[in-house]
C-alpha cells in the first residue's frame, strides 16, 4: 500500500498540475486575506453601526477575540477547499483523460487499493496545502490582530478552529476523489464540482433563507447538510447563537467524505477499462 | 505476499475458455476458447472489430467477461500476486501522461509495483530509448511510444508478454527490430501473444496463429499447418503455347482451369507434378510451371470472408 501511495504522489509530482494550482491559489489567498483584514477592522472597531436586534447576539459572538482570530487563522478556506476538491478530481479523472488508467490497473489490478492510495495521496496534498496556508495565515493574522488592537489570540478555541480547518481540507479532498470516480470526464467533473461548490452554496443559502421565513427558524439548521456551509461552520472558533454546533458540521462532512470515498471504490471495482 | 494467493505455475500458458463479452446486444466476444503455449510467438489475428482487443483486455482483468474465463499460468490476471513480474502487456501506444518524461513514466510503474527503480533505466536501454529518457511523452514519435510501452512491459522481467498491435506506427526498421526482439523472448522460453492485422508481418514473426472473426474462433494452430489446411485451394500456374490442348487434358482429370489476363492457365484441383505429367502425356510444351502457395493473407481473407466489418 505504501508503494501505491508513493506512486500516486510521484504521479502528481512529475506533472505540472500541482504548481498550476498553487499559482492560481496564491492571489486568491491574498484577496481573501485583504477581505478578512477589512472585516476584522470593522468588527474589532465596532463599526457595524446599527444592527437589527435579532442579529445583535450573533454579531457579539463573532466579535469575540477568539472568533476574530479563528477567522484570520483559517483565512482562504472557501477557495482552498475548492482547490483541494479540484485536485482530488484531477487525481482520478486525469487517469482517464490521459489514458493512463490502463497502465495503472495493469500495474495494480486491485482497484480498491488504487482508489485508497489516491485518497491517501490526495489527503497528503491537502494537508501540505493546509500547512502552507495556515503558516502564512498565522503570520499575517498575528500582524492584523496586533494592528487592530485585539492582539494575537492563542487560546484553545483558536487551535481547535485551525485543526478543524485541516479536517475540512482532508474531507474536501475526499469529495474530489469521489466526484472524479462518479464523473470520469475531467471537464465534466471539474465543472460539476465548481457548480456544486459555488452555486450549491449560494443556491442553498437562498432556498434555506426563503424556507426559514416561511416555516420558522429551525429550517436554518438544515444548512448543516450543505457541505460547504458545514465546513464554514466548523471553523467559526465559537458557537454562534442561532446556528448548529460546530461538531455537527464536522460530523456531516465526515459522513459525506466517507460516502463519496466508498462510492468511488465501488464504481472503480466494477468498471470496464476499454 | 501473505494473503494466501498461490503463485502461478511457471509454464506461463495462456488459457481462454468459453470467453464471452456482451455489450448491449452485440456479442463482442462469443464463446471463445484457445490456448497459447510458452516458448512460441503466437499471432492473434482478426479483422477490425473481431474482438481482439476486448479479448486481451479480459485476459488482463481490465474488462469483466460476461461468461467464461481467461487465465495466465492457471490464474486470473487480477489474482496474480505481483502481476508485473509474471505478465508484461502493451495495449495502446498512448497510455502515458503527455507531460511526464519517459523515464518518469517507468519509475512511476516501478514504484507502484515495488520494483527497483534501476529497472527503468535498464529496460529503456533494452528498447533503445535511453537517449530520449528525459524527453516528455508528448515529444515522442509513435514508434518511440511503442518502444516505451514495450519497455514498461519488460520492467518485471515477465514470463508472459501480451502485445496489442505493437507494430502500429513502427517504421520498417522498427518492425524488424521488434520481430527480432519478440522472437528472442520466445526463444528464451517466454510466452508471447501478439495481436495484429499486418498479416505479412505475422507470417514472418509467428509460430502459431489464433484467427478470430466476429468474436468467434475461426482457426488455431501452427502457421504452417493453418496455411497447409487450405492447400487444396493452392493454384498451379502454367504457361504453354498449346493452352487449349492442356486445358482439355486437365479438365478430363477433373481439375478446374481458368485463364488469366496474360494467357496463363490457373489450375485448381491438381498439384504441380500432376499437371506436369498431364502435359507430358498430351505432348504439350511448357514454358512455366509454378505452384502458387497460399500465404497467411490469402488464408486469412478466405477464412474470415464475409465475417469482417462493423457489427
Amino acid at each position: 500500500m505504501s508503494n501505491l501511495i508513493r506512486a500516486e504522489l510521484f504521479k502528481i509530482r512529475t506533472t505540472k498540475t500541482w504548481w498550476i494550482m498553487a499559482l492560481i491559489y496564491l492571489p486568491l489567498w491574498g484577496m481573501a486575506l485583504l477581505l478578512n483584514w477589512w472585516q476584522t477592522e470593522l468588527v474589532a472597531r465596532d463599526r457595524f453601526g446599527d444592527v437589527p436586534a435579532e442579529q445583535a447576539e450573533a454579531v457579539r459572538a463573532v466579535s469575540q477575540p477568539d472568533a476574530l482570530a479563528a477567522n484570520l487563522y483559517t483565512n482562504g478556506q472557501f477557495l482552498a477547499l475548492l482547490m483541494v476538491m479540484l485536485l482530488g478530481i484531477i487525481v482520478v479523472t486525469g487517469e482517464f483523460f490521459h489514458q493512463t488508467v490502463t497502465t495503472t490497473f495493469l500495474t495494480t489490478p486491485r482497484r480498491s487499493a488504487v482508489v485508497l492510495a489516491k485518497l491517501a495521496a490526495t489527503a497528503c496534498l491537502a494537508l501540505i496545502f493546509w500547512l502552507g496556508t495556515t503558516g502564512a495565515n498565522l503570520l499575517a493574522g498575528m500582524a492584523i490582530l496586533e494592528q487592530v488592537g485585539v492582539g494575537a489570540q492563542w487560546g484553545g478555541a483558536v487551535w481547535e478552529a485551525v485543526a478543524l480547518n485541516g479536517l475540512a481540507y482532508l474531507l474536501w479532498a475526499f469529495f474530489g476523489v469521489g466526484l472524479g470516480t462518479l464523473i470520469r470526464s475531467q471537464i465534466g467533473a471539474t465543472v460539476t464540482g465548481i457548480l456544486l461548490y459555488l452555486g450549491g452554496t449560494i443556491g442553498a443559502l437562498t432556498v434555506l433563507a426563503m424556507a426559514a421565513s416561511k416555516f420558522g427558524d429551525w429550517v436554518n439548521n438544515l444548512q448543516l447538510l450543505v457541505p460547504s456551509l458545514a465546513s464554514a461552520l466548523m471553523i467559526t472558533g465559537v458557537d454562534i447563537p442561532g446556528e448548529p454546533p460546530r461538531w455537527a458540521g464536522a460530523a456531516v462532512l465526515i459522513g459525506y467524505g466517507v460516502v463519496s470515498g466508498l462510492i468511488g471504490i465501488l464504481l472503480m471495482r466494477r468498471r470496464d477499462i476499454s | 505476499m501473505t494473503d494466501g494467493r498461490s503463485s502461478p505455475d511457471t509454464t506461463g500458458e495462456i488459457l481462454v475458455s468459453g470467453l464471452t463479452k456482451i455489450y448491449g446486444n452485440v456479442r463482442a466476444v462469443n464463446n471463445l476458447s484457445f490456448r497459447v503455449e510458452p516458448g512460441r510467438v503466437t499471432g492473434f489475428l482478426g479483422p477490425n472489430g473481431a474482438g481482439k482487443t476486448t479479448t486481451l483486455r479480459m485476459l488482463l482483468s481490465l474488462v469483466t467477461p460476461t461468461a467464461g474465463q481467461a487465465t495466465i499460468g492457471g490464474q486470473r490476471y487480477a489474482s496474480l500476486p505481483d502481476p508485473l513480474r509474471h505478465v508484461g502487456a502493451v495495449l495502446e501506444a498512448s497510455s502515458a501522461h503527455k507531460g511526464r518524461t519517459g523515464i518518469n513514466h517507468l519509475r512511476m510503474i516501478c514504484t507502484a509495483a515495488g520494483l527497483p527503480r534501476s529497472r527503468a533505466d535498464e529496460v529503456l536501454a533494452q528498447v533503445g530509448l535511453a537517449p530520449a529518457a528525459q524527453r516528455r511523452f508528448k515529444g515522442y514519435s509513435l514508434g518511440m511510444k511503442q518502444r516505451l510501452g514495450i519497455a514498461a512491459a519488460m520492467l518485471g522481467d515477465p514470463r508472459v508478454l501480451i502485445l496489442d498491435e505493437p507494430a502500429n506506427g513502427l517504421d520498417p526498421e522498427g518492425i524488424r527490430w521488434m520481430r527480432g526482439f519478440l522472437k528472442g523472448l520466445a526463444a528464451e522460453g517466454r510466452t508471447v501473444l501478439v495481436s495484429s492485422h499486418l498479416l505479412s508481418e505475422m507470417q514472418l514473426l509467428a509460430d502459431d496463429v489464433v484467427i478470430i472473426a466476429a468474436g468467434q474462433l475461426v482457426r488455431q494452430g501452427p502457421v504452417d499447418r493453418v496455411i497447409g489446411s487450405m492447400a487444396q485451394t493452392a493454384r498451379v500456374r502454367v504457361r504453354t503455347p498449346q493452352a487449349e490442348t492442356l486445358r482439355t487434358a486437365l479438365e478430363k482429370a477433373s481439375a478446374t482451369v481458368e485463364v488469366d489476363d496474360q494467357g496463363a492457365l490457373l489450375v485448381v484441383g491438381a498439384d504441380g507434378p500432376t499437371v506436369g505429367r498431364a502435359a507430358l502425356a498430351a505432348g504439350v510444351e511448357l514454358h512455366e510451371l509454378a505452384t502458387e502457395r497460399p500465404d497467411l493473407e490469402g488464408v486469412f481473407l478466405e477464412l474470415t470472408a464475409g465475417r469482417a466489418g462493423i457489427r
